[in-house]
């Protein structure tokens, strides 16, 4: 894994050395969000327990910074950085190694640092006499292309999805809860290798949405929303699933179709050099076609699609005002989820990762419409 | 302890009106009014995130599942709550709060700024907050706008100590209930390590265990080296030599309960230290008892062996609805342990002749002897 970040780190460094730029502060504020892009693990393969930073100089030499300070043994064994402490206070201890590296404020830039709090960041701001300026899309950029070993990890992640949702089809029955649904789901991806897992999964005779799994008893006829997303060495990947309790009935089959006929759209309209917006229209017009065009908004649904994290969530979220351009070996979730009338919310999705004829899904099955026999 | 936070909370986080009925979320909210009468404050700013949100969930029973929370209360009623998604999850959002009024904090100039509206007054009218600290300065800078000239902002995180030390008689029964579901996790733990050899597959059975007991969420930590350390998950199901050292963390309807866990085939010198410690430890935690007293009993109880690095220097902090809430139990702390507060105690040594061993006990503080809510479980035969 380390190979990867020690080319972004030189990557990064080389941007300080064109730019006249005496340091970088990269920060992460523990949360690990699946949406966004975690600057501490694209510059060190960290994934940090608490608020943590990546100092880098011009000359290139780094130090990862991680809390609570127990934690620097286990980072330092992983991390890409030249150097790895571990803190009780983050705000003291960047200072004292941006002082150590001869890196003021003046002529260095911060990514990540507003994710702190507000606290934090003020005594951030006071250690160093002024407050960086923040760069927060450069380390999206140098990570925006996975790398052959992010690209190896997305797909094992996929793998592991793949048979969370098998094992949803053995495992969940009438009067069975949902979160007793999501607690096997969860620990039998983990037992797999998933070190996270954004699990959405709830069910009802006419969904309005996905949502975390809850009291509710499932029933026959209820249809189970899951949107599955193991995350596997720092790849978060996501397949979304409909699955009936029992025969659906045959407008929820017509209606599935519907989302099919979406994502097979936005696969061949995902290809790179086209803009994102392109992919939203595509997977849109599916939906005016059929009559469905005033339900193409929030909140009957919330987009097209997003980029994962902890990587880069890069091409950001799959919505028609994105005009980011899509480049080969980009890797995103592509989802026409959609509540429709007839149905209720039904969801379609897979990671996807961009080439130069189309997007190519990760999945070894794509999603249909499954049904659990009773 | 610290631990990797998780991307989304899983577990069922619904307001459950039978355990927490409207009258108690009144009751809390009394306490608040007369705070904030006192100070002159019109309305109170509650922010919390998906990280720490103790005062928000005391206040509104909202935990953000991701991102942030915010509670914005009237002195006079119309209290509102938004939150950090998209209009399409609302409906899932307001399920876990008594407050109906919730909106969208994406669309924060039509949900904030309306809010602020209804404080009609020509002088400056002043707003409490509690959890800014926490806040980011991206929406800080928003909130500072929509404040403006017109209102101030008066930190009220010290005046109000929300949630407040002293637990409330439904606080402690919630309390109860995670450290029933604690104890059935770590005794999973410990038997599914036994059975395997492996420490992750323990970790595993009791997170599974919690789960099935509808723990809204669970944290773990092992050790995968004897003892000495203790890390997140690594994925790694393999045999390892030495004792099972870990940590386990259940929340239960809002509310945590947290185990320090240590087996072995038989009790070390330090298991058994770390035991006797523990019950001098909790037989001196009564109200009034400082911090810093329990910190001497452990540091010289043990000597010449110190505390094991993992708990930081620290050998106890008050638990409910954040797993750290006050001041760490350290040396130089000197602030008195709460009547009716509930606290998480704990000890341990990593030694190369002693062993390695970590125990804990969350105690209720009441008059004369601590209530003993829980404690770790023996870990092997003459272990007591």
């Amino acid at each position: 894994v380390t190979t990867i970040q020690r080319e972004r780190l030189t990557a990064a460094t080389r941007h300080l050395q064109a730019e006249s730029l005496e340091g970088l502060i990269a920060a992460s504020n523990g949360l690990n969000s699946f949406l966004d892009s975690n600057a501490v693990f694209v510059l060190s393969g960290v994934r940090p327990i608490g608020e943590s930073a990546v100092v880098l100089d011009r000359q290139g030499r780094s130090v990862l910074i991680v809390t609570p300070e127990w934690d620097e043994e286990r980072a330092s064994l992983i991390s890409a950085t030249d150097e790895t402490v571990g803190t009780s206070d983050l705000p003291r201890t960047i200072v004292e190694v941006a002082a150590r590296l001869g890196i003021g404020h003046a002529r260095t830039i911060s990514v990540g640092v507003s994710l702190l709090g507000q606290s934090t960041v003020n005594r951030i701001v006071h250690g160093l006499g002024g407050a960086p300026v923040a760069a927060d899309e450069l380390i999206r950029d140098l990570a925006k292309v996975r790398a052959t070993s992010e690209l190896a990890a997305a797909k094992r992640a996929t793998w592991i999805a793949e048979r969370g949702y098998e094992r949803l089809l053995e495992y969940a029955k009438p009067g069975m809860r949902e979160f007793d649904l999501a607690a096997e789901l969860y620990c039998y991806m983990k037992q797999l290798g998933a070190e996270d897992n954004f699990l959405l999964m709830s069910a009802s005779q006419h969904n309005q949405a996905v949502r975390a799994a809850g009291e509710r008893i499932l029933d026959v006829g209820d249809i189970i929303l899951s949107e599955i997303t193991p995350c596997y060495q720092g790849q978060f990947v996501q397949i979304c699933r409909t699955t009936v309790v029992g025969e659906p009935r045959p407008i929820v089959r017509e209606k599935f179709a519907l989302l099919q006929d979406a994502m097979q759209a936005g696969l061949a309209a995902g290809r790179a050099g086209v803009s994102v917006a392109h992919v939203t229209n595509a997977i849109n017009g599916v939906f005016q076609k059929a009559g469905y065009g005033d339900y193409c908004r929030p909140p009957y649904m919330r987009v097209r699609g997003h980029g994962l994290g902890i990587t880069s969530d890069r091409p950001g979220d799959i919505v028609d005002r994105n005009e980011r351009v899509l480049e080969s070996g980009m890797v995103f979730v592509m989802h026409p989820n959609q509540y429709i009338p007839e149905s209720g919310y039904l969801m379609c999705g897979e990671t996807v990762v961009v080439a130069e004829d189309g997007a190519k899904s990760l999945s070894e099955c794509n999603a249909q419409l499954d049904v659990i026999a009773v | 302890m610290q631990t990797m936070h998780p991307s989304i909370m899983l577990g069922s986080y619904i307001w459950l009106q039978d355990r927490l009925p409207i009258d108690e979320f009144r009751l809390r909210l009394d306490d608040i009014f007369q705070e904030m009468d006192k100070h002159g404050w019109k309305g109170l700013l509650v922010y919390g995130d998906a990280r720490e949100h103790a005062a928000l969930a005391y206040v509104s029973n909202f935990i953000p599942r991701m991102r942030w929370g915010m509670a914005l209360i009237n002195r006079d009623g119309n209290h509102r709550l938004l939150c950090s998604m998209s209009t399409r999850d609302l409906p899932a959002m307001r399920t876990m709060t008594w407050i109906g009024d919730v909106h969208s904090g994406w669309e924060w100039e039509k949900t904030f700024d309306p809010w602020l509206q209804q404080f009609k007054s020509n002088a400056e009218v002043e707003l409490g907050t509690v959890g800014l600290d926490l806040m980011a300065p991206v929406l800080r800078t928003s909130l500072d706008r929509s404040i403006g000239d017109r209102f101030r902002l008066s930190r009220a995180d010290e005046a109000l100590t929300l949630p407040l030390p002293r637990k409330r008689p439904r606080e402690i029964s919630m309390i109860r209930a995670s450290c029933r579901v604690v104890e059935t996790a770590a005794q999973a733990f410990i038997k599914g390590w036994r059975a395997s050899g492996a420490p992750e597959t323990g970790a595993l059975q009791g997170e599974r265990a919690a789960r099935a007991m509808a723990a809204q969420d669970v944290r773990t930590l092992v050790s995968l080296n004897s003892g000495r350390t203790l890390v997140p998950f690594q994925g790694q199901y393999d045999k390892v030599p030495g004792p099972l050292l870990g940590y386990i963390a259940v929340k239960q309807a809002g509310y945590w309960a947290d185990m320090l866990v240590t087996a072995a085939d038989a009790a070390t010198d330090a298991a058994r230290r770390s035991n006797a410690i523990l019950d001098q430890m909790i037989a001196a935690a009564r109200p009034g008892t400082r911090m810093s007293q329990l910190h001497s009993i452990a540091t010289k109880g043990l000597q010449p062996l110190a505390l094991h690095p993992m708990l930081g220097g620290s050998v106890g902090r008050g638990i409910g609805l954040s797993l750290h809430e006050g001041p760490a139990f350290r040396d130089n702390e000197n602030t008195a342990l709460a009547h009716g507060g509930v606290y998480a105690l704990q000890v341990g040594v990593a030694d190369p002749r002693a062993g390695c061993a970590l125990k804990s006990a969350i105690v209720h503080i009441r008059e004369g002897e601590p209530e003993i809510l829980t404690r770790s479980p023996a870990g092997s035969p003459d272990d007591d």
